[in-house]
């Protein structure tokens, strides 16, 4: 167990670098996590833009839909002069303008004519106001269609307007339908461990990566299966520390929220899973790279790259089609996806408990390939070198 | 000990070793004399298993030698052309890192290591990072790591590259006592100086060929020249330099900057000869230095070129 012990005895030679790295990101990631962790339950806020409203057909229709927007946003008293609003959009002093045109009710009600409306091109406030001038048209459409006169559709469609609905999440998960603060820690840990495992083990790698060292090494009587065996095993030994740190540190930030958490044994089997990945990937890097800038600069892109195309700094549901698809062929993203399971759910049910165990067979097979890759690369270099 | 047969290596069209063969006996100190790029370090690496060679066979302890031979592996000691060794371990960390490659005993580890570390000289450095040692003190560090284990075959490459005289002189008689000790050595080197001073035998190498085998004796013997003599002379005429030339034994003579330099055959009274002649002829001359032929001379006279080109 030479190899093995020398390992060791350079990580601890690298242990103030080793903490000062778990120290780091462990701060970074529970300070994020802290406040997008508090946004995320109570941000949603409604927001009242300014709008004007230019009525040139003035009948009850027109009214209505300027009455109904009233309710949502401030109608500002503004000038019917095309040089005067687009100076306000401009200048952001109004948001939207809705162009009500003669005959309004035969032209958008019953016929095919949109509503001429100015915006901020691609808004989200644009959108926004969109939205509710579809839904004031569409209900009082339905409403007509259905046998109601247009004045009283128009005030039904106002009055369901003033209504506030009471919204009761459902509480899937046991948290009151709202992700509990350990399961985003688990959603960041990806970053933390992939983090620290490269960049520590890089840096231990280096004194192993020399080539006058490797070949004396060679030049030994123990053979290079050995040799990959031992290494591997310091850098487990490595691992599973960092993954007892990592699992430590939810119980003393979120204490018996999460200890009491049914699905506390999935979240650990996944970030174990996740820890075995991170390990294949520093062995591989860590025999590719020889220098610390080479090591700082591979790691940065893999672990933020990997953390922002599968969903760790920002929720998969935000992310787009193709980034998806993208991610789907890196393991952070199985990763995510049994991570999302958990926290949304009490308890797995059996389709649930397949597509978990899916998402951790597929993370071992990539800690396979690279664990595969790494061992080829070694032997090749081992050959080419001399 | 080592038998080395019809070795071909070859890098792209470049021809590293050109079927090399060497025989090597058990308890020899065999020098590999060649200048850079000679092909030295390739036939090592290639005797180590570290490069895979096109043709030939190396057999090393009557067995053949593969990358997998872990039994002969066991025997042997390598010590690298640079140093070799971790900088974030101790020395005494090192040599015992080194040591465990070979011995799993830790209470025999224990023994060789404070005997390499006694033997380099290594006692009051022995908690020292290899970064805060000298370069000679590095070196020694090198060799302790390769010979801890106490191999029947040493292999050195280049070991004193970069040393200060006095480590230098301290590493030679250390290879020296090793090989009282019972280890066949083999040493390259581009310094003459020190394969003549302790090699048994020695083979030149050249463009990954064997020119010439044999001990320093036999291959100073095996030259033209016996004696270079080397004389301060003023004004020389070409009638005085062609007599000179005919002098019996002469075969070559050379002057510049009023520098005679006359190489002579073995023979007796050489010297007594040339000065005789200068006096008899009244030719003035100042310092006069006799010197035997040495393995730069050798080397010129074979590959008609400087060993250190």
């Amino acid at each position: 167990m030479t190899v093995f012990k020398g390992f060791l005895t350079i990580t601890k030679r690298n242990l103030r670098m080793v903490f000062l790295y778990i120290i780091i990101f462990l701060a970074i990631s529970l300070l994020t996590q802290k406040m997008l962790g508090t946004q995320g339950a109570v941000s949603f806020k409604q927001e009242r833009l300014n709008i004007a409203v230019l009525d040139r057909d003035g009948g009850r229709l027109a009214e209505g839909l300027t009455e109904y927007l009233s309710v949502y946003h401030n109608i500002k008293d503004i000038p019917d002069d095309e040089s005067i609003l687009q100076d306000r959009l401009f200048y952001r002093e109004i948001y939207y303008i809705v162009t009500i045109p003669e005959d309004f009710e035969n032209k958008v009600l019953h016929g095919a004519q949109t509503l001429p409306v100015t915006k901020v091109p691609g808004s989200t406030s644009g959108f926004y106001v969109d939205q509710q001038i579809n839904t004031f048209i569409n209900s009082v459409r339905v409403m007509t269609d259905g046998g109601f006169s247009l004045t009283d559709a128009v005030e039904k469609v106002k009055e369901y307007s003033q209504e506030t609905p009471d919204v009761t999440m459902i509480d899937k998960n046991g948290h009151g339908g709202v992700m509990p603060g350990h399961a985003f820690m688990y959603q960041y840990m990806p970053y933390i461990i992939i983090s620290i495992l490269c960049y520590t083990l890089g840096y231990i790698m280096i004194e192993f990566n020399k080539p006058d060292v490797r070949k004396r090494m060679r030049c030994s009587a123990v053979s290079d299966r050995t040799l990959n065996t031992q290494l591997f095993l310091g850098y487990t030994v490595v691992g599973f520390a960092v993954w007892c740190i990592c699992t430590i540190m939810p119980v003393f930030v979120y204490g018996r929220q999460f200890l009491t958490d049914a699905n506390l044994p999935f979240y650990l089997m996944n970030s174990f899973v996740l820890t075995i990945v991170s390990l294949t990937l520093a062995f591989f890097s860590g025999s590719l790279l020889k220098s610390e800038e080479l090591i700082s600069a591979v790691v940065n892109v893999l672990s933020l790259g990997m953390s922002f195309l599968c969903g760790v700094f920002v929720s998969m549901e935000i992310l787009g089609k193709g980034v998806l698809t993208v991610a789907h062929f890196l393991p952070v993203y199985w990763y995510e996806v049994s991570n999302n399971l958990l926290a949304g759910n009490k308890s797995l049910s059996p389709a649930q408990m397949t597509e978990f165990f899916t998402g951790l067979g597929i993370q071992l097979l990539f800690a396979a390939a690279l664990f595969g890759a790494a061992l080829v690369f070694r032997k090749n270099r081992a050959q080419t070198e001399g | 000990m080592i038998h080395i047969d019809n070795l071909v290596k070859r890098y792209g069209t470049l021809v590293a070793l050109d079927h090399l063969s060497l025989d090597i006996k058990e308890g020899e100190i065999f020098g590999l004399l060649g200048p850079n790029g000679s092909g030295k370090t390739t036939a090592i690496n290639c005797l180590l298993s570290l490069l895979k060679y096109d043709k030939g066979t190396i057999t090393i302890f009557g067995k053949e030698m593969h990358p997998d031979s872990y039994d002969i592996k066991q025997n042997i000691g390598v010590v690298m052309q640079n140093v070799a060794v971790f900088e974030q371990m101790s020395v005494w960390e090192n040599i015992d890192y080194f040591c465990g490659l070979y011995i799993k005993d830790k209470e025999k580890r224990r023994e060789l290591v404070e005997e390499a570390i006694r033997f380099t000289g290594l006692q009051d450095f022995k908690k020292m990072r290899p970064k805060k040692l000298s370069g000679g003190l590095l070196r020694r560090l090198n060799i302790a790591c390769g010979i801890v284990h106490k191999p029947k075959l040493i292999i050195m490459d280049e070991p004193t590259v970069a040393v200060d005289p006095q480590s230098r002189n301290r590493i030679l008689e250390g290879i020296l006592e090793l090989n009282r000790q019972g280890s066949t050595i083999i040493y390259t080197s581009h310094y003459m100086e020190e394969v003549e001073q302790i090699c048994s035998r020695i083979a030149i190498i050249d463009h990954g060929q064997v020119l010439s085998i044999g001990t320093t004796e036999e291959l100073k013997s095996m030259i033209k020249t016996g004696e270079t003599i080397t004389i301060e002379a003023v004004a020389l005429s070409e009638d005085k330099l062609a007599q000179i030339r005919r002098l019996p034994h002469v075969f070559d003579i050379s002057y510049e900057e009023q520098i005679l330099k006359i190489r002579l055959s073995s023979a007796k009274h050489n010297l007594v000869r040339i000065l005789n002649y200068m006096q008899e002829h009244d030719i003035a001359f100042g310092r006069v230095f006799s010197e035997l032929p040495t393995l730069n001379d050798v080397f010129l006279e074979i590959t008609g070129k400087e060993l250190r080109d």
